[in-house]
C-alpha cells in the first residue's frame, strides 16, 4: 500500500512524453541483428563464460555508420544510449558512458528498460537495497545506506513485506545457473544505477516536473475555435523554426566559430553592440521583423541614421523614452515623464509626434498622475507606425543596403587540438559590466547633446523663415554622427 | 456453552486462520519473486515458449493464492473484536492486510512491465526471434519453475480452477484492490515493522563470499586475478 502524494502535486501528476523511448529500442532491436547489427564477443570470467558482450569501439563504429555520422556525434549518442539505460557496461559500472576502445558493455534486458508509463517506484529500490544488504552483509555504500534508511521510515509499514520479498527474490536468483545468476545482477545493479543515480550524478531520465496532462489518453477533441487557434500557432512556430534554423547557434554552425566550443572571442568582439560593420546574419536578422530591429542596438543605430536623413527621428526618440521610462528608476519617473511631455507631446513641443486625437488626450490626462506605463497607448501607435511605414522604407533605402554591402561574412575558424589548448589558456574576462554602463551612458548623453534634426523642426523653421522672407537650408544644424 | 468458552474457541480459530494466512502470504512471495525471475528474461535470448508457459503456470498459481488470501483476510477483518486480546489479534490483522495488499501492488506493477513486453515481443513467427535481446541470458529458468511447483498453499487443492488470462487477471486485480481498500477501513500507517533496519544483513549464512565482484573476476595473462567490475577509486 503507497501513500501517494496527493496534497502536493497541483493537477500535474503525468509523465511526459518520452518519444526518444521509443526511437532508441528501435534502434536497440537494429542492433541486435545477427547479420547486420553490432559484433558481439564472450566475455571470459573466472568461472564462466559470457556470451553477448560488445565492445564500446564496434557500438560507436556501428552508430557512425548506421547513421552516417562522425565519431564524435556517434560517441555522444552512444552515451544517451549508456545513460537511459539500454546498455550498461561491464566495468567502471558507475560512469554511464561509452568508452570507445575495448571495454566491454552488454545489452539491458527489456525487463529493465526505462518505460514513459510505469515509474520506477521507490518499494522495488527498497526490496533491491534489502537484497544488497542481504548479500554483502550491511556493507553499503554511503548515499544506498541513507536511501535504506530513508525508505525505513516512510515504507515502514509494508517494511516487513520488503524484507520478506528480497528474501524471496534473493532465493528465486539462487535457483539459476551461475551465468545466469552474474547476468541477472549485473542487470539489476546497472537498473537502479540509471534510476537512482549515486549522488554527484544526475539520471538520464530525469524529465523534471510532471504534467498535467496524459500523454498517453486519448485526444480530447475539442472546440473547433481550439483547433484553428492551435493549428495557427504551429503553423507560426514551424515558420519561427524555419526562419531562425540558421541563425541558431545549436542548429547551425556559428560563424566564425563559437566561442563556447573553441574559446576564441571573434564570434563577440564581430558582434558587439556598437560595431562599426556588423556581421552579415545579423543584418539579415533585421529584415525578419521589426522588433529584430529594434532589439539589437547596432540595428537600431543604423535605422536612426536612416530616421536621421529623413527627418523623422522624433518617432525613435519618443520610443526609447517610453522605453526608459518603462524601465527606469522609481524616483526618476516624474521628471522624465514631465520631460518627454516637453519635448515630444506639448503644443509647439520642439520634437513633437504625430499621434491621433484620442490616444493624446488619454496620455495627457494620463501624465497628471504619472505612473510606468503612462505612455504604453502612446507608444504603440508610435510603434506601430514605424514598422508599418518607415521599416519598409527603411528596408529599401540606400542606407540600409549600403549597410548590407559592407556586412562581413567572416571565415570559419578550424583550430587543430594543440591551438584549441592554447585559446583555453588564453582565456580572459571581458569587460566589467560596470564599464559597460558607464559607456553606454556616455553614449547616451553624447547622444542627446547632438539630437538630429526632425521634420517637425524643419518645418517650423521653414515656416518662421517664410515670415522673414529669409532663406536656410533644412540641413544647417547637422550633427556629427 | 459459556461465553468464555465460545470466546476462546473463535480466538484459537482466529489465531489458526492469521497463521494460514501467513503461510499464504509467503507463498505468494515465493510465487512472484519468481513470477519476476521468468519476467526478466522476457524479450531477451532467452525467452521462448517454455518461458511464456512458465510465466502462465506462475501466474495462476498467484491468482489462486490471491484470491483465496483476500476472501480469508477479509472475513477476519469484518468481524471486529472489542475485548482487549481481540485488539492485539486486530493488529495482527491489520499487519497481514497491509502485507498482502503491498504484495498484491507490486505484483500487479510486475503483471503490467510482462503484457507490455509480450506486447512489444510476441513469439508468433519465427522470424520474430530475430528482434530478441541479446542480453547474454542463456534459459536457465527450470529451477525456477521448479521452485514455483515445489509451493505449498493450503487451499491449493480445495478450490476450482481458473485461469485468467493476462488481461482479465490484471483488471480482476485492479478490481480487488479497490474493493478491498473500500470494504476494510484499514489505517495502514499505523502499521509498523517487526524487526528493525539492517535485521535481515544479519541471517544466511550460506553464500559467505558470493558477491557479484567475485563472480566477475577475470583472469588476467599473467594469472592474476583482476576484479572485471573495479570500483572507481
Amino acid at each position: 500500500m503507497t501513500i501517494r502524494n496527493t496534497l502536493r502535486d497541483h493537477g500535474q501528476r503525468y509523465r511526459p512524453r518520452m518519444a526518444c523511448l521509443k526511437k532508441a529500442e528501435k534502434m536497440l532491436l537494429e542492433m541486435q541483428d545477427p547479420d547486420t547489427g553490432v559484433k558481439s564477443q564472450p566475455q571470459r570470467l573466472v568461472i564462466t563464460t559470457i556470451p553477448h558482450a560488445i565492445t564500446g569501439e564496434d557500438i560507436v563504429a556501428w552508430l557512425a555508420d548506421r547513421f552516417q555520422v562522425d565519431t564524435q556525434e556517434a560517441r555522444s549518442f552512444g552515451s544517451m544510449l549508456v545513460a537511459l539505460g539500454y546498455i550498461y557496461p561491464l566495468q567502471d559500472h558507475k560512469r554511464l558512458v561509452i568508452k570507445p576502445d575495448a571495454s566491454l558493455y552488454r545489452f539491458q534486458t527489456p525487463y529493465f528498460w526505462p518505460t514513459q508509463q510505469w515509474p520506477v517506484e521507490d518499494t522495488d529500490y527498497a526490496i533491491y537495497l534489502a537484497k544488497r544488504n542481504i548479500r554483502k552483509k550491511g556493507i553499503l555504500e554511503i548515499h544506498e545506506q541513507e536511501q535504506y534508511n530513508r525508505l525505513h521510515k516512510w515504507m515502514n509499514h509494508k517494511w516487513d513485506f520488503i524484507v520478506m520479498q528480497a528474501k524471496e527474490q534473493y532465493r528465486a536468483a539462487k535457483e539459476r545457473k551461475k551465468p545466469d545468476r552474474v547476468v541477472f545482477d549485473c542487470q539489476e545493479r546497472a537498473y537502479w544505477v540509471v534510476h537512482r543515480p549515486p549522488p554527484g550524478t544526475v539520471s538520464g531520465m530525469d524529465y523534471g516536473l510532471d504534467r498535467r496532462v496524459d500523454p498517453n489518453a486519448d485526444e480530447v477533441t475539442g472546440e473547433r475555435r481550439e483547433i484553428i487557434v492551435l493549428h495557427i500557432l504551429s503553423c507560426s512556430l514551424v515558420k519561427y523554426c524555419a526562419t531562425y534554423h540558421s541563425h541558431d547557434p545549436f542548429l547551425s554552425k556559428c560563424l566564425p566559430s563559437n566561442p563556447w566550443q573553441t574559446d576564441d572571442n571573434t564570434y563577440w568582439t564581430l558582434n558587439m553592440h556598437n560595431v562599426e560593420i556588423p556581421t552579415k546574419m545579423r543584418v539579415e536578422r533585421w529584415t525578419f521583423s521589426f522588433r529584430e530591429l529594434l532589439s539589437d542596438p547596432r540595428g537600431r543605430d543604423d535605422f536612426r541614421l536612416f530616421l536621421k536623413k529623413e527627418f523623422s527621428g522624433e518617432n525613435l526618440a519618443f520610443w526609447e523614452g517610453c522605453e526608459d521610462l518603462k524601465w527606469g528608476t522609481a524616483t526618476q519617473m516624474k521628471e522624465k515623464a514631465e520631460q518627454i511631455y516637453k519635448t515630444f507631446l506639448a503644443r509647439g513641443a520642439p520634437r513633437w509626434i504625430n499621434i491621433d486625437g484620442k490616444t493624446m488626450e488619454i496620455t495627457v490626462s494620463g501624465l497628471r498622475h504619472p505612473h510606468r506605463y503612462v505612455l504604453d497607448p502612446a507608444q504603440t501607435h508610435i510603434y506601430m507606425l514605424m514598422k508599418k511605414d518607415s521599416y519598409g522604407r527603411y528596408l529599401k533605402s540606400p542606407v540600409f543596403k549600403d549597410t548590407q554591402k559592407k556586412a562581413v561574412c567572416p571565415e570559419e575558424h578550424k583550430f587543430s587540438d594543440a591551438q584549441l589548448e592554447q585559446n583555453a589558456r588564453n582565456r580572459r574576462p571581458s569587460l566589467s559590466p560596470i564599464i559597460l554602463r558607464q559607456q553606454e551612458q556616455e553614449q547616451r548623453a553624447k547622444m542627446a547633446a547632438n539630437a538630429p534634426v526632425d521634420i517637425t523642426q524643419v518645418m517650423s523653421k521653414l515656416s518662421k523663415q517664410g515670415k522673414d522672407g529669409k532663406e536656410l537650408p533644412p540641413s544647417r544644424r547637422t550633427s556629427k554622427t | 456453552m459459556s461465553r468464555w468458552r465460545r470466546s476462546v474457541d473463535e480466538l484459537a480459530a482466529r489465531r489458526r486462520q492469521q497463521a494460514e494466512c501467513e503461510r499464504a502470504q509467503d507463498a505468494l512471495g515465493r510465487v512472484t519473486s519468481c513470477f519476476q525471475q521468468l519476467a526478466a528474461s522476457l524479450g531477451s535470448s532467452a525467452d521462448g515458449s517454455f518461458l511464456r508457459d512458465e510465466l502462465d503456470e506462475t501466474r495462476a498459481v498467484a491468482h489462486r493464492i490471491c484470491r483465496g488470501l483476500a476472501r480469508r483476510l477479509l472475513r477476519l477483518l469484518s468481524d471486529c473484536d472489542s475485548t482487549p486480546s481481540g485488539v492485539e489479534d486486530r493488529r495482527v490483522s491489520e499487519r497481514l492486510w497491509v502485507l498482502f495488499l503491498s504484495a498484491l501492488e507490486n505484483f500487479l506493477s510486475d503483471l503490467h512491465k510482462a503484457s507490455d513486453l509480450i506486447g512489444q515481443f510476441p513469439l508468433t513467427q519465427r522470424c520474430d526471434r530475430r528482434s530478441l535481446v541479446n542480453t547474454g541470458c542463456v534459459d536457465g529458468v527450470v529451477g525456477v519453475a521448479s521452485r514455483v511447483a515445489s509451493v505449498q498453499v493450503p487451499w491449493l487443492t480445495l478450490e476450482e480452477e481458473s485461469r485468467p488470462d493476462l488481461t482479465n487477471h490484471m483488471a480482476g486485480l485492479e478490481v480487488m484492490l479497490a474493493e478491498m481498500q473500500l470494504k476494510v477501513p484499514v489505517a495502514f500507517w499505523s502499521v509498523e515493522a517487526t524487526q528493525p533496519a539492517w535485521a535481515e544483513a544479519a541471517g544466511d549464512p550460506d553464500d559467505p563470499d558470493d558477491s557479484l565482484e567475485r563472480l566477475m573476476e577475470v583472469q588476467l595473462p599473467n594469472r592474476q586475478l583482476a576484479a572485471c567490475c573495479c570500483w572507481p577509486a
